[in-house]
């Protein structure tokens, strides 16, 4: 048991805690929107940050058990700022003024008696309190980029069927090693789905071909082949071009095409069809 | 020294006259992709008639050439090796230039259009660009 903070929670804490709140509305909420239920958020953190400092004693070292109430409430208060995209520092700093606010009514209480003891111990509190702080943050931002990252890989490989037989695969963007294995997974599945005759391939939207690029297109293309599908590549770039040649990879019996109506052009060909104008089709 | 690049239609010309150095071929073959990209070239003719000697390099640059056109959707034809530049290319080893080749100008253009109109994109009405 700490008397010196039994005695500031019994006497001061409407008044900190005023304080705090006071504090926090003068800085951090100014640029972020200010829920209601952030302030009791506060107040619940407040108040088992204050249980948490009495029922220590001075000298005891502190660890922040992720069980305990206050490790609860601190991680909900975070996340909810994570995920607003609060800055972090603020986040911290919201911490740190709180601790600057006990320190000083700490020395203000007790006037005569030394509380040094009791500043480390508020100090050791709090260092605790941040290193927890900083880790749950950067811990649910983690996992924010990590479901974003899977959701744009979801996204941004699609196997669109553009007429019975044609399929078209645009790629959009960087392509590693594991989006590579995916887009070829999903194109042999929708060529054995759709019995395509013929895959459109566009790269207009790759910004660098280099080798390892390369390589992987070209097993795509190996495997759509042994598929029975004949590929149209369409959309490289004139630097693209000359970076493939210049590496000395030959895409041998691949149609390639400057656009993607080209493609799609030569694409229709080869399963014999056309487009043609509405009168030639109707029936006279 | 730059290689004027002629256009025809949606066809492109080019005459190789001189022994390219290091930095004329790089040249060259950058002017060349950026225009094939820039008309949406359907052929491109390389001339090689002015060559008396193709060494390997030489051969190398055309054949890349070819392939980076290729990549672009044209067709390309290599027209005009002598007789004697054949011999010496054959001697350095078959497959050296890959692309297909004509005896002259003419037959060059004349076979680049038949390639062409077998194209799909071409046989396409309607999608003209008005």
């Amino acid at each position: 048991m700490n008397t010196a903070f039994q005695r500031l929670q019994r006497d001061r804490r409407g008044e900190l805690l005023a304080a705090w709140q006071q504090h926090l509305a003068a800085t951090f909420d100014r640029h972020h929107p200010h829920p209601p239920s952030l302030d009791v958020q506060r107040e619940v953190l407040f108040d088992a940050l204050l249980n948490t400092l009495t029922s220590g004693a001075p000298e005891d070292d502190f660890r922040l058990d992720p069980e305990t109430d206050l490790a609860r409430h601190l991680n909900r208060l975070i996340a909810e700022q994570a995920r607003q995209l609060a800055n972090p520092s603020d986040t911290i700093g919201a911490l740190l003024a709180l601790k600057q606010l006990v320190a000083r009514a700490l020395i203000d209480t007790n006037p005569q008696t030394p509380v040094i003891e009791d500043l480390l111990w508020l100090d050791r509190v709090f260092d605790g309190l941040s290193l927890f702080a900083f880790k749950s943050f950067v811990d649910i931002r983690e996992r924010l980029i990590a479901e974003q990252s899977l959701s744009l890989l979801e996204l941004s490989t699609p196997v669109l069927r553009v007429w019975s037989q044609v399929l078209l695969l645009p790629l959009v963007g960087v392509i590693d090693t594991q989006r590579a294995r995916q887009i070829t997974e999903r194109l042999l599945e929708a060529i054995a789905l759709h019995e395509a005759r013929v895959t459109i391939l566009d790269l207009t939207g790759v910004p660098v071909l280099d080798t390892s690029v390369a390589q992987h297109l070209m097993k795509t293309i190996d495997a759509a082949r042994l598929l029975g599908s004949r590929v149209v590549m369409t959309g490289i770039s004139p630097e693209g071009a000359q970076t493939l040649t210049k590496l000395g990879i030959r895409f041998a019996d691949v149609i390639s095409r400057a656009t993607l109506r080209a493609g799609l052009a030569e694409a229709l060909l080869l399963i014999d069809r056309r487009i043609a104008p509405i009168d030639e089709a109707r029936p006279s | 020294m730059r290689i004027p690049i002629l256009q025809l239609d949606r066809i492109l010309l080019v005459s190789i006259q001189v022994d390219l150095t290091d930095n004329d071929a790089m040249q060259f073959q950058s002017d060349l992709v950026e225009r094939v990209a820039a008309i949406e070239a359907l052929g491109v003719a390389i001339d090689i008639t002015a060559l008396d000697v193709v060494d390997s390099y030489m051969a190398r640059v055309i054949n890349d050439t070819a392939n980076m056109v290729r990549l672009l959707g044209a067709e390309v034809v290599i027209c005009g090796i002598q007789p004697f530049v054949a011999l010496t290319l054959i001697e350095m080893g078959r497959g050296l230039l890959g692309a297909d080749c004509a005896f002259n100008l003419g037959q060059a253009l004349e076979m680049l259009k038949g390639r062409i109109a077998k194209r799909g994109d071409t046989r396409f009405v309607g999608d003209e660009d008005v």
